[in-house]
Parts: C-alpha cells; structure tokens; sequence
C-alpha cells in the first residue's frame, strides 16, 4: 500500500464515522435538490434539460461542500499535534497530500452522485413528458465538469487547511477562495467593462456547466480545473514542507 | 551512529541550540536534562525532521536527513511530548494505520502490529478506542507507534511526564527491552528514575551542552544528586566524565 492509499484509507473511515460530514453532506443535497426544484419550476416548459437544471443547481453549493469537508484535513492534525508524527515518519509531504484531497474528493463524488439520482431516475419516472428525454450520457457529463471543479475547490480547501489550526478560519478563507474570488473578479469585471454583460451573462465556472450538459466539451476548461487543482495541491505539499523550517 | 555535531538554532533572535555535538551508539539509552527551556525539545525536533537548524549536521549511519530525508526518518521513531493520537480509533486499528503509513508490507503488517502491542502491553486494550484510554496507557501506544518499526533510533519526548510510578516503571521496562534493538535518545526531568535504566546523561543548559555523564554501578547512586544540582544552578562539584 502507497502512503497515498493508506492515508486516503484512513481519511474515508473518518469521514464515515464523523457526524459533521454526514450534516454537510446532507445539508449539500437538501440545498442542491432545492434549487434543483426552484430551477425546475421557474424553467417550466423552456427548452433547458434536465441535466443542465441539475448542474447549475448543484454547481454553487459544491464550494460549501468542499470548504467544510477539507477545512479538518491539516488543520486538525496541526491543532492537535498529529502532524508532528506524520512529519517525522517516512513519508513525503505530496503523498500525505494527495492522500487526504482524495478522501474528500470521494465524498464529494458520492455526494454530487447521490444528488443525480433525483433528476435522473425519480423525476422521468413521475413525470411522463420527461420519459426518454433524460439520457445517463448527458448526466455524465455534466457529473464530469462538475468533478472537474470539485478537484479545484477540495485542493483550495486543502492549501486552505494546511495555513491554519483553526479549523473555521480554514473553512472561511477556503470559501472566500473558492466562492468569493471567483464572484467577485466577475462582478470587477462587468462594473469596469459593462459591455461585457451580454456576452458573460452568467458566471463563468455555471458557463462551463451549462456547456458541457449540453455536449459543448472543450479541453481548455478541463485544463483549466486539472491545472489549477495540481498547482494548488503543489503550493500546498511546499507549505507543509515550510512547516519543517520553523516548525 | 546517531551524529550529532555543532547543532545551532534560533527562533527568532532567541538562541534556543548553541554549538551541540554529541553521538549516541546503538544500544544506548541516552537521557537529556535540562530545565524548561534547556533545548532537549527542540534538539529532539530537529533529529525528528520537524525543525531544520541553522548550522551544524545530524547523520544516522551516515544519512543527511537534509539530503535524504526519507530514509533518515525511515531510521527514526519518534514520541512527541503531547503524546496526539486519533481520538475515534481503536488501538490495533491506530497502530495497524501506523505501521501501513511507514511502509511495511501488508502480509507482515498484523504479525508487527500483534508483535507490539504484545511488548507494550496493550493486548487486552486492543479493540479500546483512543479516547477512552487513561494517559499511562496513551503514552504506551504513542511508544508502540514509535517502536513498531524498530528504528535505529528511538527520539523520545518526555515520555515519563504525568504518568504515575508504576506507569513509569512500565514505560522504563520497555525502553529497556526497545534498547537491544535500538538506541534510545530522551529528554526528561525525572533525573532519578532515568538513572536506573539510561547509560548517558546529556546535560543541556541555555542551548548548551554542560555536562556528559556516563552512568555506572559506581555512579548510578551519587549521580542524579549532582545532575540535579547542575540543571538547577549549573554546578557540579564532581566534574562531568
């Protein structure tokens, strides 16, 4: 076994016996299904897809789910000293890393998959218009993209962790990071370029979900996500590497 | 085989290592004393790769830990002070986790993992969860985790503190038995106890060496009176050996 596997291991059996990762998980699913609902209504009759309601109902709340999935990953163990006994045992920081950004990118895969089961077997069931138009392939697709951003913000999360003890001062900057940037670089945008409004009506990361639910893939997106989660991830293995300077 | 030569730290402007050169032979279990602030913590974090010195070296059969740090920890078993664990793990899956994590093959794992506990102690407690665990018997495990793969050395962190007499006996058996296999470095205050089982005393005052003290038959009564003595007010009438 890989210190990777093993600490990927460990990690999934905490969170399966950790009562705040059911609470998130179930409040993710209430909230996404919610705004899956309002979408659903307020579209009735247009021509978006099921998918595409899907995905931009989910695609905001994947930042909350993310942030306070990975807000204890290094932050606990640098609160409560554990990290001392992982540091100084034969390991290298990037498999302790890449370890725990798996844990929580499978929980989060699980999550975002049991949010599909909704759109995509109950709803065609009872609702007879729906019957054969909501194909698995177009859900897989828009479960890609939106995986492609869960990678980006579990490793923001992570590099987020990895800065504090405090675990609510991780969660917090790891929002602002993954929600609060993005939000506010957009809304930068459009009050210094209003021009600019008609051709990004919607932020770009619901842009990327709404192209790929609908078959628009572009490689330069998913470049993008794998990009940003590598280097995040990197920055984050030198940051508990520092550690070792001044402890 | 554990080098030690000409160590120097700071935090900050504070000096906490000063010139710190010592070595440790397999099979011994040496003791550093001090008082609060003497630098037995930080000397056993840097040997522990937590903290990097400013100048000096460390070398483990040779290895640099700053050239090739994953083989020197490979050598190395450490105990932090605080004695942290995972709280909802059970013993045997806490050590089973360990043991996985500093590499051993998965056919030997339970046969390393029973070996231990078995050594420590800790068979009965095997399927207790962490948290419920007194601290006499948290220290035990913290000690397995930093056995299980008999390093080369053991660096061990006040692994007497907050543990009643017949604890500290218990702990003092198995770093006996952990010696024959591995030698011991430890930072303590229970100058005493240590002097029953320990073959050195590294005496450490203000980040600097002050005193190295080879215990005997012949010492082994007299000694922990001057060693007090010398961490207390830096003297000693007898003169280190």
């Amino acid at each position: 076994m890989t210190v990777a596997h093993v600490t990927w291991l460990r990690e999934v059996r905490a969170y399966c016996g950790a009562l705040s990762c059911g609470l998130s998980v179930t409040a993710f699913l209430a909230a996404a299904g919610w705004s899956f609902v309002m979408l659903v209504r307020r579209h009735e009759g247009s021509v978006l897809q099921v998918q595409s309601l899907w995905g931009v109902a989910v695609a905001p709340w994947l930042p909350v789910l993310c942030s306070v999935l990975t807000m204890r990953l290094l932050a606990e163990e640098r609160s409560s000293g554990m990290i001392e006994l992982l540091m100084s045992a034969p390991v290298r920081e990037r498999e302790l890393v890449f370890g725990k950004y798996l844990a929580a990118l499978t929980v989060v895969a699980l999550a975002l998959a049991f949010s599909a089961l909704v759109p995509l077997a109950w709803l065609p069931a009872v609702a007879r218009p729906l019957h054969g138009t909501v194909h698995a392939a177009a859900f897989a697709a828009t479960y890609l993209i939106l995986l492609l951003q869960a990678a980006a913000w579990c490793a923001a999360g992570l590099l987020a962790s990895s800065l504090f003890r405090s675990q609510a001062a991780s969660a917090v900057v790891s929002l602002l990071l993954c929600n609060g940037l993005p939000v506010g670089v957009y809304a930068a945008v459009l009050a210094w370029a209003p021009s600019l409004r008609m051709r990004v009506a919607w932020l770009p990361m619901l842009v990327h979900v709404y192209d790929f639910s609908t078959g628009l893939f572009s490689t330069a997106v998913i470049a993008l996500y794998v990009t940003l989660a590598a280097v995040l991830l990197f920055v984050c293995s030198k940051r508990l590497a520092l550690l070792r300077v001044r402890g | 085989m554990l080098e030690v030569e000409q160590l120097s730290f700071s935090y900050g402007r504070r000096r906490a290592l000063e010139r710190v050169s010592f070595d440790v032979a397999p099979g011994e279990i040496v003791a550093l004393v001090g008082a609060n602030g003497a630098g037995k913590s930080t000397l056993l974090r840097i040997l522990a790769c937590l903290l990097m010195q400013d100048s000096g070296s460390v070398r483990l059969d040779g290895v640099d830990p700053l050239s090739r740090p994953v083989r020197y920890r490979r050598g190395i078993g450490y105990l932090s002070e605080h004695v942290p664990l995972y709280q909802e793990m059970t013993v045997e899956s806490y050590l089973t986790y360990r043991v996985r994590l500093k590499g051993e093959r998965q056919l030997r794992v339970r046969r390393r993992v029973g070996e231990t506990l078995e050594a420590c102690g800790l068979l009965e407690q095997r399927q207790t969860q962490i948290r419920l665990l007194s601290l006499g018997t948290r220290k035990r495990l913290a000690l397995a985790d930093a056995w299980v793969m008999h390093p080369k050395v053991l660096l061990l962190d006040d692994p007497l503190a907050g543990l009643d007499p017949s604890f500290r006996r218990q702990v003092g058996a198995i770093l006996t038995a952990a010696s024959s296999r591995s030698a011991v470095l430890l930072a303590g205050h229970e100058v005493r106890e240590l002097a029953q089982w320990c073959t050195r005393f590294v005496v450490l005052r203000e980040g600097r060496i002050v005193g190295l003290y080879r215990v005997d038959e012949h010492s082994r009564a007299a000694l922990p009176d001057r060693l007090e003595r010398l961490v207390e007010c830096g003297e000693d009438a007898g003169g280190a050996v």
